[in-house]
């Protein structure tokens, strides 16, 4: 079986990746996937964890997880729409005024 | 039988509905509610006139009629305690108020005078609130109708409110007053507080715990480790400083030349009966208190033989009528001071009444004269005035002889057994003899003033139109001064103490017996228990020179009354002539000290002018300072708040650093207190 | 049941005001809260003093309701009346009428909704002063900010939004440090408790049930709560440094606001002083008994140094309200009969006094449109009876005797003069505070004597005439009550005295 590090490594390389990508992208489409890793990247774990414990719940979560991201990249693609539609391009530091 | 006693209540509020009619329906009423004021002090007049009879008969009466507040800690209640010194108070009081209300009649009515109602609604609650204040049995009961006798004589004095004079003497005359009446408030609660009783009289009463607590058989509290002597001397001085405020004396005298804004009726009510009354009558009332308290009873005596010799002086220069009576009267309750001081309740009392007569009738002839006058007081527009207007002229002669002592009006035998008993009881306490030379100084000049008023008033030739052709007075004026200019001539004969010493002539020494009650009393509050009070506690005792008793008397009495004579003599022949001139310039310097009273009022406006400066630090500093910090703290959050909101850029990738930068921080906090990376 | 229906018939009625037409809500509102001031009576009447609510004594008209149930303590609806609640009951159900009617004349906008907030607050002060519950109590007294925010911020002068803003958020805030402290004492007092009852809760501390809570010893937790719930109400009173926002406050608001702030929502401080710092914590209050006193004594003759330095006619009469608390807390402070109880009638006193106070410079500001001292003179020639019922309400202000104020301030100077033995130079204090007196009557007088007397002058073309008759009504009922209190105070103080009795007894003296 492989040990539960290597999972954890794997996922955390995802993570940082997605996580340098939500840093560092202007694109809001690049942005999304890069959230999309992360959350896969969580997805991991759970799995692995599920595995090692021998305990579902884990893998259930997974399942969740993977809902939600469904759900988000709906709204997420969504939103981008609006930005593109409301600026024409879809940077996400263009649109500023939702501050104070 | 019909108790007078219980008619007491009745004395003091028939004046008080005649307040309200005249408040609530005095406009409709002819004479502006006149009638109504008069017959309720009639009423209470007669009243008091059976309670004095009842009392004369060997009955006295002290009792609580009602509950202020009750509890525990303290009960505060009304009542009554009639014995021989407040009948006789309550006679002086509602015969006065009755002669006032008369002669307001041709003062006020007949001058045409606008707000007749107020006017006598004034008078009515002026004279209830004395009354009341006379009535009372407790020291409590006694403070809250002596401040409603201050509100009386601020809305009387400040009558004339179109004008700016009168609310402004009234203001002065109410908030001097109220300084000397914190004192009395203070010292209220600290009787209090001492003996958890305030009665005036019976065996439970404060004075009676007092003495019992002097000779141990009672645990008076003490504040901060004080002596049970130290403690009642501070006391007394406390409930003195309210005497010192509404009888004017010195320091606290400024606010009744003052008052003189008032109408003239209305100064005669303040002076003789009501106001300036009430803080000699406060110091009788409590005299077996202050007989315990001779360090009191010194300074009560120093003060006042001060303020008589003090006021005299500045009635010299003064040009108005009204003023030079207003000087007299503070001159002449220093006088009944320095009695009290000098241990001699009769004699205080003795000239409470002669002079509530006297100063009475002349402030009413002054009133008589000023309706002549056209309402000019000024004295030097006067003059002549003699045959115009004989009895206005010889009843105000008649009480200008009792103001100088002059034998045999009613003024020479109080203010004579003052100077006596103060002499007497001086040569061994100096500062008791201090306050006799300085009465016995006063004498001389109190003539002088008194008779320089009346020969420039009626006599030489008039100096004016208004003097040449006066207006005429009416009944309403002429009778009250007939009654007040007999009363003035023979109330002296109430007490002639020194003749019965001389003569030995028995039982003309009435007023003597009356409030040693010989008539009947109350125990404890008798002239010759205070005297055993003053022997045992104050030490006080009656000297002699030349060894003999009669010596003594004939001397004071032939000291007094010469020097008396000499200030008329002087004054005849200063100003009893056709055309007199000002002699002021004779006193060079001193002219001007004294026109301007000594600079007192200027003090006292400094005062005043520094408290408000002192007032203005205040609010600047709250504005500036304390409110500045509450601003403070307010602007300093916004000004925050202002720098912090600019994190928020509303760019997506700074949130999610922040974000990151958070979650790193918050690991590393963790791990490194948790021991993660050991 | 009958406290339950005089709050909700006032809640209900301030609904139906607010949603009546503008032209008769003020009649409206008036007949309406007619009603809550006959149940009081009615209250008042069948009203038998049974000691302390908190200390274990009859609980007049009591309901208890379980409600809810938070951290393991349940929260109720728990109303009910002692000797000490029952007055100021009567009091705001007696000031809200005379209050409205002398709206009618300066309130010209938005009229339901000025009256309508009115009936509210009246309906939440009456459940303030009847609250038993903790949670009940609290919501009450927040939800009294509420209307005051609105009625000063939109009814009030030029700079109103400044005064409503910095009133709602210097008592919001210092609500919240009361709340923190009384939270503590909650918490230390464990399992000891099971609800947020008041009496339980004071009985639970007298009983030495406080434990320690986070390692502070109970000693010490019950200073911090007291200190904490003292800050708190302090403000509301308000003393001396925290005083800023209340001059503001009246200068900014309508007459009849300023009438409910000055006659009810100070008291609101001065009763929860009463009820909790000093029947809860005796103890601590007796230890901090100087410094109290000392800022009792500096809010007397500093509030009142501030009053002589002002022009405003509103602004004199404000900061002589922070002078007349001073005389509260003193009395608090001395626990004797006569100074708590005094110190309690003072605030029924106090409450028709200031408000008679500043209706009548409203009287006069509705004729003459401004307050200035300087810019008017004898005003008594043009409006006798108005200014006759104002000098006689500035001479109750003043102390003058057989009138309400003198009788509470008399019982605080009597109670705590001799009191040397819960604060040390007792006589000193008193003697100090009693300097106040002579200071009112400074300034009052004088600022009658330049606006009121002297020959008429006004700086502005306004046509002065006499105020109308339902301007000057109001006036003459409260001169009326307070000469009613001020001959006979046992109406109040015998209830009083009942209901401070076992609050003085608690408190053991040493030495």
């Amino acid at each position: 079986m492989v040990p539960p590090e290597w999972y954890l490594l794997l996922s955390a390389a995802i993570f940082c990746i997605g996580l340098f990508g939500v840093l560092t992208r202007r694109d809001a489409l690049y942005f999304l996937m890069s959230v999309e890793l992360m959350m896969n990247a969580a997805n991991i774990n759970l799995v692995a964890f599920a595995l090692y414990y021998g305990d579902l719940t884990g893998q259930v979560f997974a399942l969740f997880v993977i809902a939600l991201a469904a759900a988000e990249v709906a709204i997420g693609i969504g939103i981008i729409l609006v930005l593109y539609r409301n600026f024409g391009e879809t940077d996400v530091t263009v649109p500023r005024e939702m501050r104070w | 039988m019909v108790d007078a006693f219980a008619y007491v209540p009745a004395i003091v509020l028939l004046p008080f509905f005649s307040f309200l009619v005249a408040l609530g329906a005095g406009k409709y009423l002819p004479k502006g509610g006149a009638f109504g004021g008069i017959a309720a002090t009639a009423g209470s007049f007669l009243l008091s006139l059976w309670v004095a009879a009842t009392v004369l008969g060997g009955r006295t009466y002290n009792e609580t009629i009602y509950t202020w507040a009750g509890g525990d800690q303290f009960e505060l209640t009304f009542g009554l305690l009639i014995d021989p010194l407040s009948a006789l108070m309550l006679v002086i009081v509602t015969l006065i108020a009755l002669l006032v209300h008369v002669f307001s009649l041709g003062y006020m009515n007949d001058e045409g005078e606008t707000g007749l109602p107020r006017y006598y609604a004034g008078l009515g609650l002026f004279t209830a609130s004395m009354l009341g204040f006379v009535v009372a049995d407790n020291l409590l009961m006694a403070f809250m109708f002596f401040e409603l006798v201050g509100l009386c004589s601020y809305l009387l004095i400040g009558f004339h409110f179109r004008q700016p004079g009168p609310p402004s003497a009234a203001k002065k005359a109410f908030l001097v007053t109220r300084f000397g009446d914190y004192f009395f408030l203070v010292g209220l609660v600290a009787v209090f507080a001492t003996f958890g009783t305030a009665q005036f009289a019976g065996p439970e009463s404060f004075p009676a715990l007092a003495e019992q607590a002097l000779n141990g058989s009672f645990d008076a509290w003490t504040p901060l480790g004080l002596g049970v002597e130290q403690w009642f001397t501070i006391v007394g001085l406390l409930v003195l400083g309210g005497a010192v405020g509404k009888s004017a004396q010195f320091p606290l005298h400024t606010w009744l030349p003052d008052a003189m804004e008032g109408p003239t009726p209305v100064s005669a009510l303040i002076h003789a009966a009501t106001m300036v009354a009430a803080g000699v009558y406060l110091v009788a009332r409590m005299f077996g208190f202050y007989a315990l308290t001779p360090t009191t009873l010194a300074i009560i005596a120093f003060v006042g033989g001060f303020t008589a010799l003090f006021a005299a002086t500045m009635g010299v220069v003064k040009e108005e009528l009204k003023q030079v009576l207003a000087y007299s009267t503070i001159s002449q309750y220093g006088y009944m001071m320095l009695a009290l001081g000098a241990g001699s309740y009769v004699a205080a009392t003795f000239h409470l009444l002669t002079h509530a007569f006297f100063k009475a009738l002349l402030f009413l002839g002054a009133g008589a004269v000023i309706i002549a006058m056209h309402h000019n007081e000024n004295m030097w527009d006067m003059g002549g005035l003699k045959s115009k207007m004989p009895v206005t002229y010889w009843t105000f002669l008649a009480g200008s002889l009792a103001l100088a002592g002059i034998f045999p009006f009613s003024g020479f035998w109080s203010k004579d057994e003052i100077l006596y008993e103060a002499f007497i009881h001086g040569l061994s306490d100096p500062l008791l003899l201090g306050g006799w030379i300085m009465g016995l100084l006063a004498v001389p000049v109190t003539a002088f003033y008194t008779f320089r008023m009346v020969f420039l008033t009626f006599h030489g030739e008039p100096r004016s139109e208004t003097a040449r052709d006066p207006h005429a007075v009416r009944w309403n004026v002429k009778g009250p001064l007939t009654v007040l200019g007999s009363l003035a001539v023979v109330a002296g004969f109430v007490n002639m103490v020194p003749v019965q010493k001389l003569l030995g002539i028995e039982g003309i020494d009435f007023l003597t017996q009356w409030l040693d009650n010989d008539f009947g009393g109350i125990d404890g509050v008798s002239y010759s228990h205070y005297n055993d009070l003053l022997a045992t506690y104050a030490g006080y005792e009656a000297g002699e020179i030349a060894g003999s008793a009669e010596t003594t008397l004939i001397v004071a009495a032939g000291l007094s009354l010469g020097l008396a004579v000499l200030g008329v003599l002087v004054a005849w022949k200063l100003y009893d002539v056709p055309e007199p001139t000002e002699h002021t310039a004779k006193l060079g310097g001193a002219k001007d000290v004294l026109y301007n009273n000594y600079y007192q009022d200027e003090v006292q406006v400094w005062l005043a002018y520094r408290t408000e400066d002192v007032a203005g630090g205040a609010d600047t500093f709250d504005q500036g300072i304390i409110d500045g910090v509450v601003n403070g703290i307010s602007s300093v959050s916004l000004a925050v708040g202002d720098r912090v909101r600019r994190i928020q850029t509303g760019v997506v990738s700074q949130y999610a650093a922040m974000l990151t930068l958070g979650l790193v921080v918050l690991i590393l906090v963790l791990g490194v207190t948790g021991g993660w990376f050991l | 049941m009958i406290l339950e229906a005089l709050i909700a018939f006032t809640f209900a009625s301030a609904l139906v005001v607010l949603l009546a037409p503008n032209e008769w809500a003020g009649r409206l509102a008036f007949a309406l809260s007619l009603v809550p001031f006959v149940g009081s009576l009615y209250l008042w009447s069948q009203f038998e003093a049974g000691g302390n609510a908190l200390t274990g004594g009859t609980i007049a008209f009591e309901t208890r309701i379980e409600w809810l149930e938070v951290g393991g303590r349940s929260v109720s609806w728990f109303v009910g009346l002692d000797g000490i609640s029952l007055p100021l009951v009567v009091l705001t159900t007696f000031l809200v009428p005379l209050a409205i009617v002398s709206a009618w004349t300066p309130i010209d906008t938005r009229q339901s909704q000025f009256y309508g907030l009115m009936l509210f607050m009246q309906a939440n002060l009456i459940g303030v002063f009847t609250a038993l519950d903790f949670f009940l109590w609290f919501v009450f007294w927040e939800a009294v900010l509420v209307p005051m925010y609105f009625l000063i911020g939109i009814w009030g002068g030029p700079r109103r939004k400044y005064a409503a803003i910095k009133f709602f958020v210097y008592t919001n805030a210092a609500s919240l440090v009361m709340f923190i402290g009384f939270m503590a004492l909650v918490f230390g007092l464990g399992d000891s408790v099971s609800s947020f009852a008041l009496p339980e809760i004071t009985q639970a501390i007298a009983a030495g049930e406080l434990g320690s809570w986070f390692g502070i010893a109970p000693g010490t937790l019950a200073m911090i709560a007291f200190l904490a719930m003292f800050f708190g109400f302090a403000v509301k009173v308000p003393v001396v440094p925290v005083h800023t926002w209340l001059p503001d406050a009246h200068v900014e608001a309508p007459t009849p606001v300023s009438v409910m702030l000055a006659g009810v929502l100070l008291k609101m401080g001065t009763y929860a002083l009463l009820r909790f710092n000093f029947t809860m914590l005796p103890e601590q209050a007796s230890a901090l008994a100087v410094p109290i006193a000392v800022i009792a004594v500096i809010s007397v003759i500093y509030g009142a140094m501030l009053a002589l330095a002002q022009q405003d006619l509103k602004r004199i009469v404000a900061y002589s309200s922070v002078s007349s608390m001073g005389y509260v807390i003193l009395g608090l402070v001395v626990f004797t009969e006569y100074g708590v109880g005094g110190a309690t009638f003072q605030m029924v006193a106090h409450g028709l006094i200031s408000g008679l106070m500043f209706m009548a410079v409203g009287v006069v500001y509705n004729a003459t449109h401004t307050r200035m001292v300087g810019d008017m003179a004898g005003m008594a020639d043009r409006m006798p009876v108005a200014v006759g019922i104002l000098v006689a309400g500035a001479f109750a202000y003043m102390g003058l005797p057989l009138m309400a104020g003198f009788a509470g301030e008399f019982f605080i100077f009597v109670g705590a003069f001799g009191a040397d033995a819960a604060l040390p130079y007792a006589p000193v204090f008193t003697a100090l505070a009693m300097f106040g007196i002579v200071i009112v009557a400074g300034y009052l007088l004088s600022a009658m004597q330049k606006t009121l007397f002297g020959p008429f002058r006004l700086e502005t073309d306004y046509e002065v005439g006499r105020a109308p008759v339902h301007d000057v009504a109001p006036l003459a009922v409260l001169l009326a009550a307070i000469i009613v209190l001020g001959v006979a105070p046992d109406l109040f103080f015998e209830m009083i005295r009942d209901a401070v009795g076992p609050v003085v007894e608690g408190v053991t003296v040493d030495g």
